[in-house]
């Protein structure tokens, strides 16, 4: 921060108007001296992170949804955000705290562009997700194998290129096959990637970017809850 | 109920005034099409650009006895709904939304209307060493006798061995048929076109003059043939058209993508190239005033899918990684067999090397042209696509990468993008002083169109997107993060905020052919930095692995590079530091390296030998990639300095980029 602060003296609601602000700006070690200051006043991990981290989160969000925020302010923010995670990630195991959802993310097979995945994958982290990334160049058995092995909520693929696109069909006729496809929410997304595209291949939903991905994951995903309570 | 199948609508195409029937129920864009109208489509019939725009014409017109209406269009639903929805539809239709039911009359606005592109593929001087693959011999042979068993071809075997001291040369079977009606002709004395000293292809009785050689850069978008004359080294003529397979798909991607999705998607491609090539050769010939049959020889460059689709070969490998050739040497072949017709029959073709699938036989040419590897300078070449391809190097080490830039600078994804064609805006200065603003029009006399001064613009090209955001920049409209300044909306009438998201009008409704103003939107920006990223970040990584920090020439190559502003290119950090006066534009380099192979059959060895010598760095999974894609955001860039730039940028532009302090506070402010 450019001016010194005693964030100890601040109050609550103060402090964490000032980690949103914080957060903005990418500042990790302003960020992570929120979280332990909140934690020292014993705000619970959970409150914590919705209300220090995931809330900030939201505004770089819509920041960068209606394009006043790019890129590498993202990547920055999302940094700030991981190095305050480092620290609350232990406490929220140990507490039981509930978890938002896990997504399993990679490009697929054939595509090995993947800064956008990245950026979701920083964007679904920062909102509390958690987000297992295989990384580029996935074929069909790699996602099945990852969305058996950890508790998948959601399924994200990405393609830049019109001719690596169609694999994601292969991937959820394969997910189909494999008796998965009810268990997963499935978004896609990239550039060639479009709505018609993803109602075609019988995805849930396509994703403009990352911060759409976000609240299409969190909407999909309470409903879902919301099914599996009522059914 | 009739067959529908077997129905036809009657289709009138004004103000062009083209009239045809289309089978019913048949998409209007590949209907108009058909009828020889080609409406402008970036998507390629994806109902995303909406620059296929059409009115339907309402009532009965006795002149040309239809009745047309507007439902006889398929409704407006899916994707187009949403888009009017956003935009108002003025009574227009997107014609690749809309399948034909019924007779039609249908308006092409101006804007809508495919017009012929500005092709800039004008061959250069450049000296040439004239050694070719094909030279003509004039020899005389033993006349045929009761004495002499020899047959004809292998008196004139000896003849050349004798006369010319060549042996071990073949010929080709097709010249058997025209062998002794030469040699009587001429009484024994015949002109031979020998190929690389190999390989008879042409007798011609007595003495004979003229043999010819195409050089042909098939581009993705624009296809263009060099003619000379094989013995002087001449250029006779250069033509160029349009590349037939645009209808197929806008860039190289779509492309492949349709003959995967289309059964007979490669051989349709095929065939088109190959049917335009025999076109423009025609065209070519008549052009010198010669004859296509005494072409003899052509040597073919392209991007490695044009490579393979000429080829006839399915380019699928090439649309996902690992991105691989069919072939990457280079190939030698005879014209008939590709079904080069227009030429002689026994012609022949030389594809040059492929660098890569990422990488092909057109950057090889340019390699070839601009000759890296023959200089004790740092050389950059950037040749400006969907995919920019990338040269760097010296005498020492030639690096070669393609970075995905996206069709941003072709005027796709961009609000009121468009291809360089008339109309289009493509110069724009902004004073800093004052925000007033001047743009060219391509097709206007090169004037400066001001406020007071009414137009008809009808987009923004590639140079002219470049151009704007530049200006912007240093005019202090946008930051250096790219985003529209809050505070130049009360400097400015042309800068408005719809909600929080900024654009700036570069064109007035008087000024426009559609009446509505053009702008340049926040999203424009950021997708212009993201191409721009992604070529700066492919020169900078192979700069790294090079280990120099800067270059001393800076080559434009293609047809988009001889329109660009240097200077502009630099302040948007398109391009690294260099003095000014060592950015230049080669214009289309692919060509004058086919050029170059075509009159010097030693230099088709050395890019044999190149072609195994350059190294190609796959920059998408460079380790650093994505750290330099994000740094190479801001403009001119987060971290690297632009001292030759010092002139121009305002003092706090010309340090680092330093960290942001409490944007966000400003901004609730300004909420």
């Amino acid at each position: 921060m450019s001016e010194e602060l005693d964030i100890t003296e601040l109050e609550t609601s103060e402090l964490l108007e000032i980690m949103h602000d914080c957060l903005y700006d990418g500042m990790a070690e302003d960020v992570v001296a929120g979280v332990k200051e909140l934690l020292r006043r014993s705000m619970s991990p959970y409150d914590t992170l919705t209300q220090g981290l995931v809330a900030g989160m939201d505004i770089v969000g819509a920041d960068f949804r209606d394009g006043i925020l790019f890129v590498p302010e993202v990547l920055m923010a999302a940094k700030a955000m991981k190095a305050g995670m480092a620290i609350l990630r232990p406490l929220l195991a140990e507490t039981g705290a509930p978890t938002i959802g896990t997504m399993v993310i990679g490009t697929v097979k054939g595509d090995i562009h993947d800064i956008g995945k990245n950026l979701v994958t920083m964007m679904m982290e920062g909102a509390g997700f958690k987000v297992v990334d295989l990384g580029i160049n996935n074929d069909a058995d790699k996602f099945i194998q990852a969305v058996r092995e950890h508790q998948t909520d959601i399924l994200g693929m990405s393609a830049l290129l019109t001719t690596t696109m169609p694999y994601m069909k292969v991937v959820i006729q394969a997910l189909k096959e494999a008796g998965l496809r009810d268990k997963v929410i499935v978004l896609v997304g990239g550039a060639p990637v479009n709505a018609a595209f993803a109602e075609a291949i019988q995805a849930d939903a396509y994703c403009r970017d990352a911060s759409v991905a976000v609240q299409t994951a969190k909407k999909l995903v309470a409903e879902k809850r919301n099914q599996v309570m009522v059914g | 109920m009739v067959d529908s199948t077997s129905q036809v609508c009657r289709v009138i195409l004004l103000p062009v005034g083209l009239r045809g029937e289309i089978p019913q129920g048949s998409n209007l864009l590949e209907g108009a099409r058909r009828l020889g109208v080609e409406l402008e489509s970036i998507c390629g019939g994806r109902q995303t650009c909406g620059k296929c725009q059409i009115v339907v014409e309402e009532g009965h017109f006795p002149k040309h006895a239809i009745t047309s209406a507007g439902s006889h269009l398929s409704p407006i639903e899916g994707r187009e709904a949403t888009y009017w929805e956003k935009r108002g539809s003025n009574g227009r239709r997107l014609a690749c939304a809309a399948q034909a039911l019924g007779d039609l009359l249908i308006t092409v606005p101006e804007e809508s209307q495919a017009r012929k592109q500005i092709i800039a593929k004008a061959a250069t001087q450049r000296t040439i060493e004239v050694q070719p693959a094909v030279r003509q011999l004039y020899v005389e042979c033993d006349k045929a006798s009761l004495d002499d068993p020899r047959g004809d071809w292998e008196r004139l075997q000896a003849a050349l061995a004798r006369q010319w001291n060549l042996t071990g040369f073949s010929i080709d079977p097709l010249v058997l048929t025209t062998l002794q009606p030469a040699l009587r002709e001429g009484k024994s004395a015949v002109t031979v076109s020998l190929w690389q000293d190999a390989e008879v292809l042409r007798v011609q009785p007595g003495y004979a003059e003229g043999v010819y050689g195409l050089a042909i850069d098939v581009g993705s978008t624009t296809v263009a043939a060099h003619l000379c004359d094989l013995r002087t080294g001449r250029l006779l003529a250069t033509e160029a058209m349009m590349n037939p397979q645009v209808r197929f798909g806008e860039d190289l991607m779509s492309r492949v993508s349709y003959g995967m999705m289309e059964p007979d998607g490669v051989s349709r491609m095929h065939q088109a190239i190959i049917q335009a090539l025999n076109e423009l050769t025609e065209k070519a010939a008549r052009a010198a005033g010669i004859s296509a049959k005494d072409i003899l020889d052509v040597v073919l460059v392209g991007n490695s899918v044009m490579h393979h689709l000429t080829l006839g070969i399915d380019p699928v490998e090439l649309g996902g990684a690992p991105f691989a050739l069919a072939i990457s040497g280079p190939l030698d072949l005879k014209a008939r067999d590709m079904g080069l017709t227009a030429i002689h029959s026994t012609a022949r073709v030389h594809l040059l090397p492929c660098i890569a699938g990422q990488n092909g036989a057109d950057n090889m040419a340019v390699l070839l042209a601009e000759a890296p590897h023959e200089q004790d300078h740092m050389m950059l070449i950037v040749d400006i696509g969907t995919n920019a391809e990338i040269l760097l190097g010296d005498r020492q080490q030639v690096l070669a990468a393609s970075s995905p830039t996206g069709p941003a600078f072709e005027g796709a994804q961009i609000t009121h993008g468009q291809r360089a064609a008339p109309g289009a805006i493509e110069r724009v200065r902004i004073s800093a002083e004052n925000l007033e603003l001047k743009f060219k029009l391509i097709g206007c006399n090169d004037e400066w169109i001001d406020d007071s001064t009414p137009a008809k613009a009808t987009g923004i090209c590639g140079s002219g997107i470049i151009e704007a955001i530049a200006e912007m920049f240093l005019a202090g409209i946008i930051d250096r993060d790219g985003r529209f300044v809050e505070a130049a909306a009360q400097r400015c009438w042309r800068v408005r905020f719809n909600g929080r998201t900024g654009e700036f009008i570069l064109a007035k409704p008087n000024q426009t052919a559609s009446g509505a103003p053009i702008v340049i939107t926040q999203n424009d920006v950021r997708s212009v930095q993201l191409a721009k990223a992604a070529l700066y970040a492919g020169v900078k990584l192979l700069m790294g692995r090079r280990g120099v920090d800067s270059v001393d020439q800076v080559l434009l190559a293609g047809a988009f590079g001889s329109f660009i502003s240097p200077q502009h290119a630099m302040v948007l950090g398109l391009i690294p530091d260099c003095d000014l006066d060592k950015v230049t534009a080669v214009g289309n380099a692919a060509g004058d390296g086919a050029r170059i192979a075509l009159l010097n059959r030693q230099r088709r060895s050395e890019a044999a030998e190149l072609a195994r010598q350059v190294n190609y760095v796959s920059i998408a999974i460079e380790p650093r990639f994505q750290e330099e894609f994000v740094a190479a955001m801001a403009l001119p860039h987060a971290v690297d300095l632009f001292p030759h730039l010092n002139q121009l940028l305002p003092g706090s532009l010309r340090q680092p980029h330093k960290e942001r302090a409490r944007r966000r506070l400003n901004l609730v402010k300004s909420r």
